[in-house]
């Protein structure tokens, strides 16, 4: 089978208040990639933006952002989901023979200019959900993190714990929104209750944000970097909607797209095989839960795992070495992020965060309440 | 160059009447008469509640709607300091409980409010009970709370 690779990366600084507009962010991460890659909008077949008509506050919104990217009178669509399922389509329509090369974009102003549980609240079953507003995201994930902790003794200090895991981490990552240097359990511990066990520490950093990259086909992509990174595995699956319906801890979604991307990248024990993972979390407390349902760390095991500094810089599988979402959780664009910081991972470019002699990454991006949509990559240098 | 940031402040406001299907409507006349309504599945028996009108697994219309027991086990919760109002997160007056109920005889759970003494007496695996509003209209809050048996 033809390959794909990742043959370019960028994104923006995240702030909670962009001094400048969507329009000219997407515009000023664009024309740098392309100026760091030394091409133009000629050398790109296809365009695929990640964004939402809710997070965008406009319809059909790529009307405004299509000319900033340069898919000016260009082969392009919108993807109204996380920017790694705009990855997924890129993949696939290179894989069509059609194109060899695709720019992916991501973006939203999540940080200032809408709330996002009202963006949040929009997609709940307007006949049954919304009218009740109990469940939302952040009851959905409370439930999950409640059942995920008392059935395997994960008491809230290791919750705290492996927040301020996130945060350091965050904290070295130039690109990280939130900047808590004296993160501490402490303060985790004494942050504002919003539904037991989850608390205002443990919720993702809503930023202003973007994140690009350029995919190539494999015989395009030495014309583009010496360091291409491979997509080797992809997965992406969704479960029934309705929390009730589902396993919140066995995450059938998020277990079966690993799988699938485990068996198309030829691997066979996760656990041994991945170097880092970097996962779409919105509240820190997912953490155990997914990396669980992906066969990265040993069902209940999370209490151990953050104990011996597993998931940490070092440990047998750092998890979200950049910080993740909690750092930066730029809506559309945060599963794109994973990609690229996996990716500056593996091209030995991930700075102060950098892991000695990652190879193969696992890279994850969520939609819905309770994660109810989930797309995995396995990507290798 | 660049002085203060201008914002225009746009309002989104459409009101939309959604039918909400005939497996809601049935769930909700069957509040109605104070009774639990669940689907089964014709292929893999897996009960229901609300009734879906499909299930996702089998793609297979759930027809088959069967009245649930009203008692069930608290299988999760989460203690709400918050309500989510309008996209605004905001202090509730007191704290309330949210719980996942599996109802005997149902294979998925239903999110409910859990009323016990107090916040701190509920109890993940503590039989429940559906408490009814002393008059019902159907509609969603005819099923009031949940409460320890």
């Amino acid at each position: 089978m033809e390959k794909v690779a990742l043959v370019g990366y960028k994104q923006t600084k995240h702030t909670f208040e962009s001094p400048v507009a969507r329009e000219r962010i997407i515009y000023e991460l664009v024309k740098s990639l392309y100026k760091d890659m030394g091409i133009t909008k000629d050398d790109i077949d296809t365009f695929i933006l990640a964004s939402n008509d809710f997070t965008d506050g406009r319809t059909i919104s790529e009307v405004f952002t299509v000319p900033r990217i340069g898919a000016y009178m260009k082969d392009e669509t919108k993807v109204e989901a996380d920017g790694l399922n705009a990855a997924l389509y890129a993949y696939m329509r290179i894989l069509s023979g059609l194109y060899n090369t695709a720019l992916v974009i991501g973006f939203s102003m999540s940080g200032s200019e809408f709330r996002v549980p009202l963006t949040q609240a929009y997609t709940m079953d307007p006949a049954y959900e919304r009218p009740r507003a109990l469940i939302n995201y952040y009851s959905a994930a409370a439930l999950q993190a409640g059942a995920y902790m008392k059935k395997y003794r994960f008491t809230e200090e290791d919750l705290a714990a492996l927040t301020v895991k996130n945060l350091e981490n965050a904290n070295n990552n130039p690109y990280s929104a939130r900047k808590e240097p004296d993160a501490s359990v402490d303060k985790v511990l004494g942050s504002k209750l919003l539904y037991t066990p989850i608390r205002q520490a443990h919720v993702s950093a809503y930023a202003d944000g973007a994140c690009a990259v350029v995919l190539s086909s494999k015989k395009m992509a030495r014309k583009f970097t010496d360091k291409p990174v491979w997509i080797d595995g992809v997965g992406h699956l969704m479960d029934t909607y309705y929390i009730g319906d589902r396993d919140l801890l066995k995450m059938d979604s998020l277990a079966g797209a690993a799988k699938k991307a485990y068996k198309m990248a030829g691997i066979k024990n996760p656990r041994k095989e991945i170097d880092l993972a970097e996962l779409h979390t919105n509240f820190a407390s997912e953490e155990p839960v997914f990396t669980e349902a992906m066969g990265l760390f040993k069902p209940g095991s999370a209490k151990d795992v953050v104990k011996n500094g597993e998931s940490r810089i070092g440990g047998s599988i750092p998890v979200n070495p950049s910080g993740g979402p909690l750092g930066a959780n730029p809506v559309n664009a945060t599963g794109l992020i994973r990609l690229a910081e996996a990716s500056a991972q593996l091209r030995k470019e991930a700075g102060k965060n950098q892991i000695k002699g990652a190879k193969t990454a696992v890279v994850h991006a969520q939609d819905g309440p309770g994660a109810q949509s989930n797309t995995v990559f396995v990507i290798r240098r | 160059m660049a002085g203060e940031i201008v914002k225009t402040s746009v309002p989104i406001t459409f009101m939309y009447k959604n039918r909400v299907g005939r497996s809601l409507e049935t769930y909700i006349n069957g509040l109605k008469g104070k009774k639990i309504v669940g689907a089964k599945c014709p292929r893999c028996k897996k009960v229901y509640v609300p009734p879906r009108t499909v299930c996702g697994k089998c793609h297979k219309l759930l027809d088959n709607i069967i009245e649930l027991d009203q008692q069930g086990v608290l299988k999760s919760f989460t203690v709400a300091y918050v309500n989510i109002i309008n996209g605004e997160i905001k202090d509730t007056q007191e704290p309330y409980v949210i719980g996942l109920i599996k109802l005997k005889g149902a294979s998925s759970l239903l999110s409910a409010v859990i009323k016990a003494s107090s916040p701190g007496a509920v109890k993940t695996g503590m039989k429940v009970r559906a408490v009814w509003k002393d008059t019902t209209r159907g509609d969603y809050n005819d099923l009031a709370y949940f409460e320890p048996v």
